[in-house]
């Protein structure tokens, strides 16, 4: 079969669309900053955000570029189980604001890495920072040679040129606004690509023939016939219990470690509207996520039926092919504006991650002494430094470096999240057991994936590309570690006699809202020895062949 | 051990599983091959059900998550200020 390569036809549109609401993102960010009166509130917004705002926001940090492009390319290529893949995303903040996000929000932290270094010390909290800058510049990165190809496509520019003038235009925004600017951009952005992919999707089903367009997140069952007809292994499962298991370590864990989305937890005004952000993030999360299965669903649709090849080189480009069949041209140009928005909201929240471990977890651990002033200046070029470094990445990336997005999830699941996790729920966790399971966990889920050293993998395929097959040994093994090696050093009075870990204890009641402290609270070794056990199950299932 | 503590545990890993639950149904589906392909609602079981529990069931859980955990910390506040007040 023929395929035809896609173009973008009329560009002027869609440059006066994103250039529009660049000038409305400048704008905010400017506007929103003026309450930033030190820089605690730089950082944190003054813990002021509403929570229906916060749940735009947050909602808007998970919406990346992927939403409207990457997606549906995956869809494509693993039809239902991609959905599986993807539904468990919006468990995210509902479990970080459970497990960890409002006892830290009740401490006053910037970064989750500024809780491990109050619980576990500064040597842990610097490993913890390596991994967790690594993953945001990963991340950003992918965001950032997104944007730099839809400016390519919209201006007909060089990948260079579009990746130092979009990437200037980004890094400006996000350094003025600070995490106030951040945050009411990032509402602002959920709206705009909510509409832009929802309602132009009504739209296309409508011209397809479907009689739900007017609610395109859930009706298309009036599709699905043709879809079977067309595409009988759509709906199939494809992929064994392991495939599905991995999903937990890999996305929901490694979710629950990504700075950038803790931290907008700690910008609540109270640890009410807190929750109630988690509630209106599963929402807005609900109605674009379903929406993207339509969507991949529909692209599906289209592929199998219309007779009309797509370029495997274009599949990532279905949201836009689509649209561009469906809908007028101006409609093409809000989509695009859309996408837009949907990158920019991920690397803001990326840089405001990356810029507040470098100005808050680094340099004020070791100059603590600093002016407030200095400190937001230091702020300003924390941000605009690490959106410098991930610009001059891009322009020639390394190959480690842009490995799957997904990789980096994953990485975060088998380092950071434990820590925390049994930090705020378990005072047996201590540093010597931190910083082992931390360092030895990270380093074998690196050196189990395909990308470094191909003679030592675990599984293969997309599984171990994704970080799946890694993180299913390497996050139990995370768990068993930090228990085991914590129990047994507790046991060590030499050890334990280097530092006041009664302090810890004493935080951990803090953060969990208790005014008086007790020894027998969040103190179970019973706890400790079901949870090693329990992992080291998972790890041994893990290397086992088969499954899959 | 009072009865706001036990009870933030108990809510911890009880609303763990529920949320686990919501999002990785996909399990359940391969676990159990019978499960599938049943139409409902003109969809196959293994796609609407983990889109239905990934969306709607899921933000009900939250909401419940969230009136309960808005209770227990009124309840944690009210132990604080009992236990203060018996200080003075």
């Amino acid at each position: 079969m023929e395929h035809e390569k896609w173009v973008l036809e009329d560009p002027v549109l869609g440059m006066v669309f994103v250039g529009a609401s660049f000038v409305i993102f400048y704008l905010i960010g400017w506007y929103s900053q003026r309450a930033a009166k030190s820089s605690t509130d730089y950082w944190t917004a003054g813990r002021s955000i509403g929570s229906i705002t916060n749940g735009l926001g947050m909602a808007s940090s998970y919406m990346s570029l992927a939403t409207f492009m990457g997606v549906t390319a995956l869809i494509l290529k693993l039809k239902v189980p991609f959905v599986y893949m993807w539904i468990q995303f919006a468990l995210s903040i509902p479990l970080i604001t459970l497990w960890y996000g409002t006892p830290l929000r009740r401490m006053g932290a910037f970064t989750p890495a500024h809780f491990v270094r109050e619980r576990y010390g500064v040597r842990t909290s610097y490993v913890t920072v390596f991994f967790m800058i690594l993953i945001m510049v990963m991340y950003a990165l992918g965001q950032m040679i997104g944007v730099a190809k839809v400016f390519e496509m919209l201006f007909g520019i060089n990948y260079n040129l579009a990746l130092i003038c979009g990437g200037a235009l980004i890094v400006g925004y996000v350094t003025i606004g600070g995490m106030y600017g951040t945050s009411y951009n990032a509402a602002f952005q959920m709206i705009l690509m909510g509409v832009a992919f929802v309602v132009p999707l009504g739209a296309i089903m409508k011209a397809m023939g479907g009689t739900g367009w007017w609610f395109p997140p859930l009706f298309y069952s009036d599709m699905v016939p043709a879809m079977l007809e067309a595409v009988p292994d759509f709906f199939d499962m494809k992929y064994g219990f392991k495939w599905y298991l991995s999903l937990i370590p890999c996305f929901t864990l490694g979710a629950m470690g990504l700075p950038h989305l803790g931290m907008r937890v700690y910008t609540s005004a109270n640890l009410k509207s807190a929750r109630g952000a988690m509630v209106w993030f599963t929402f807005f999360c609900g109605i674009v996520f379903c929406s993207t299965y339509t969507m991949g669903f529909s692209g599906v649709y289209f592929q199998a039926t219309s007779g009309s090849a797509i370029a495997p080189t274009d599949f990532d480009k279905i949201t836009l092919i689509l649209n561009s069949v469906y809908n007028p041209a101006w409609v093409l140009a809000f989509v695009i504006a859309g996408a837009i928005a949907a990158g920019l909201s991920t690397i803001s929240a990326n840089l405001m991650a990356i810029g507040a471990m470098i100005a808050q977890d680094i340099i004020a651990t070791i100059k603590p002494d600093l002016s407030d002033k200095t400190m937001k200046v230091i702020g300003y070029l924390a941000i605009a430094g690490g959106g410098a470094t991930s610009i001059l990445i891009a322009l020639n990336p390394p190959d480690f470096l842009v490995v799957s997005i997904l990789w980096a999830f994953g990485l975060a699941g088998v380092t950071v999240a434990p820590l925390v996790m049994l930090g705020v729920w378990w005072k047996p966790a201590n540093r010597y057991g931190a910083t082992v399971a931390c360092l030895v966990s990270g380093v074998t889920y690196i050196v189990v994936a395909p990308y470094f050293f191909p003679s030592i993998v675990v599984g293969g395929g997309l599984e171990a590309k994704v970080g799946m097959t890694g993180s299913l040994l390497c996050a139990p093994l995370c768990f068993f570690l930090l228990t085991t090696v914590s129990m047994i050093t507790n046991n060590i009075p030499a050890l334990m006699n280097r530092y006041d870990y009664k302090k810890d204890h004493v935080l951990i009641d803090k953060i969990h809202g208790w005014s008086d402290y007790s020894e027998e609270r969040y103190n179970s070794n019973t706890a400790g020895i079901i949870v090693a056990a329990v992992s080291l199950f998972f790890c041994i299932y893990a290397v086992l062949p088969g499954g899959w | 051990m009072n009865s706001a503590y036990k009870k933030e545990i108990r809510y911890t890993l009880i609303f763990s599983a529920l949320l686990l639950i919501c999002g990785h149904l996909g399990l359940m589906f391969v676990a159990f091959p019978g499960l599938q392909n049943h139409m409902i609602f003109g969809f196959p079981s293994q796609y609407i059900i983990p889109i239905t529990f990934g969306w709607l069931v899921l933000m009900a859980v939250v909401g419940i998550q969230a009136k309960l955990t808005n209770d227990l910390d009124d309840e944690i506040e009210a132990l604080n200020a009992e236990s203060s007040e018996s200080i003075e």
